[in-house]
């Protein structure tokens, strides 16, 4: 982890109704090179907007945008750098999977990128070997189920190599052996360095996973911090709507019984809770 | 057209170069067609059955619920051509109705037998193309062919958006049965158009949805993909050829030189 500054967004306006309302009401954040950041917030406080403004589909109206440095150009050129640099993958695979076939789809981001073809049928390939794809990757993409379409949907991101990737609710419907295969594969983008966005509304998981976590409130950053700091906020978690992640709501019950005491390091799970318990018993 | 599609993706067929299969369908079609013979009609339809059915691996039952479809169409077209009402009797048969007759001759009557059997030839030439070959794998060939890209693109486009919006709108139908919005005649009308409205809505939103997504991986207006192609058999090819030149030379003799 590096102290380099990869996107930054300052003051950023953004309304899909000409100024009568705004889904980003002067939205600043700053978030560092290969960070795992989790953006929570009732649905409609502009988790989605910001996203479509980090890859150019939406235009700001007001406010700069800053990706790997150098403020977002929206010209033609500009905009082919930045959607090279930032991927998206959005919560609906089939909002995003345009072609019947897994191959073709696949195939589509980095041949938009100018790789001559030879090698991107080997990026293709790698990708598809990589994400567990081969069982299904003769299948056509209208009978994948929904975590199938997922794991493409993520692929055609991955196969472009961005630096940053940004997830939109990417467990939302999906069972749990997909979910957990989706968050093995962000834990490995996260170790090849990419920086990873992440929309989600699982509390317990992004106190667990994420470096920094986001509260999104009516377009603007409520609060923001180290998941410790933003869930040990209970006005600004009650403001959102928000239950705080078990594990520390559990461990913060028991030091204020006394059974733990309260200079222990903040437990990151259900494991490290469950040592802390038991290290009590062993000193007794 | 839905269970086609699942078909053709379990054929056996599949993955053979589809290049060849397009030549096959497309040329004995033509040669199905320009014969207007019966016995060369019965060759195709014996020739494209076996590959589909035997060689496919497709049900029998499934192709031939399949081929008696437009059989239906044809009948009923044809039966102008078979069937005259006029005051002599004619040679095959007549069936006196007052004054007049329902009668036949046998020359119409061998016209509507060829062109039913032609017809349904070059049906079953495109169906061994749809029951062993999926769509993006048409669009190959059809891209290699010089077809305009506007159009392949297009072709690919709507081919998805059938399924997805397919899904939409039966999800959408089973929600109003459960709501009760076919309980009679009246009511199915109305959730009908309903449904209708709602699935235009959905389209024009999932369509934006699908070229934000696009545009998000650098999308310029034109839809590059890779194409997984399998390499031509020469054996394949050698067989194709011979079988097409036989039936254009049988077709040729059976119409010019008898």
């Amino acid at each position: 982890m590096t102290d380099e500054t990869i996107l930054k967004a300052e003051d950023l306006f953004y309304s899909y109704d000409d100024n009568q309302t705004y889904a980003l009401n002067g939205l600043s954040l700053e978030i560092g090179k290969g960070q795992k950041v989790a953006f929570m917030g009732a649905n409609g406080s502009g988790k989605s907007t910001f996203f479509l403004c980090c890859v150019g589909i939406c235009r700001p109206q007001k406010g700069k945008l800053y990706v790997g440095g150098r403020e977002v150009n929206y010209d033609k050129k500009g905009l082919l750098d930045l959607r090279s640099k930032v991927g998206i993958v959005f919560q609906d695979p089939d909002n995003q999977l345009f072609s019947a076939s897994v191959y073709q789809e696949i195939s589509f981001g980095i041949l938009n990128l100018g790789v001559p073809e030879e090698e991107a049928k080997k990026e293709v390939e790698a990708v598809i070997d990589y994400l567990e794809i081969t069982p299904f990757r003769h299948r056509p993409t209208h009978a994948l189920s929904g975590g199938q379409k997922k794991q493409v949907s993520i692929a055609d991101i991955l196969v472009m190599h961005p630096d940053i990737i940004i997830l939109d609710e990417p467990a939302a419907a999906l069972d749990p052996k997909h979910t957990t295969m989706v968050n093995h594969i962000v834990d490995q983008m996260t170790e090849n360095g990419i920086t990873v966005l992440m929309a989600t509304h699982d509390v317990n998981y992004a106190y667990e996973w994420a470096d920094e976590v986001l509260l999104f409130h009516e377009g603007k950053i409520l609060t923001s911090g180290t998941p410790e700091q933003v869930f040990a906020d209970h006005e600004a978690l009650r403001h959102t709507n928000l239950e705080p992640p078990v594990v520390l709501e559990l461990f913060q019950r028991l030091t204020e019984k006394g059974i733990l005491e309260a200079s222990l390091p903040v437990p990151k799970n259900l494991r490290a809770l469950e040592d802390a318990i038991a290290a009590v018993r062993w000193q007794k | 057209m839905i269970t086609i599609d699942k078909l053709c993706y379990n054929s056996k067929l599949r993955y053979e170069n589809a290049g060849e299969k397009f030549a096959f369908a497309v040329i004995t079609l033509c040669i199905c067609v320009m014969s207007r013979s019966i016995s060369v009609a019965c060759i195709v339809l014996a020739a494209t059955g076996i590959l589909t059915v035997y060689k496919g691996g497709i049900p029998a039952s499934r192709y031939i619920k399949y081929l008696t479809a437009p059989l239906a169409f044809l009948l009923l077209s044809t039966i102008a051509i078979m069937f005259q009402v006029s005051r002599t009797p004619l040679d095959l048969f007549a069936i006196p109705v007052g004054g007049w007759y329902i009668t036949s001759s046998t020359d119409s009557f061998h016209y509507a037998v060829q062109l039913i059997l032609t017809a349904l030839g070059a049906v079953s030439c495109l169906y061994f193309l749809s029951f062993t070959t999926p769509m993006p794998d048409i669009l190959e060939v059809l891209r290699k062919l010089h077809v305009p890209a506007l159009m392949i693109e297009l072709m690919l486009l709507i081919y998805r958006f059938i399924f997805v919006l397919l899904h939409v709108a039966s999800s959408i139908s089973i929600s109003q049965d459960c709501r009760l919005g076919n309980k009679d005649y009246k009511t199915a009308l109305k959730s009908f158009g309903m449904l209708g409205s709602v699935l235009m809505v959905r389209a024009v939103g999932r369509s934006n949805r699908l070229y934000d997504a696009m545009e998000a991986r650098c999308y310029d207006g034109r839809i590059r993909v890779l194409s997984e192609s399998r390499p031509p058999k020469k054996k394949v090819i050698c067989w194709i050829a011979a079988f097409d030149t036989v039936l254009f030379l049988f077709a040729v003799w059976r119409r010019w030189l008898i």
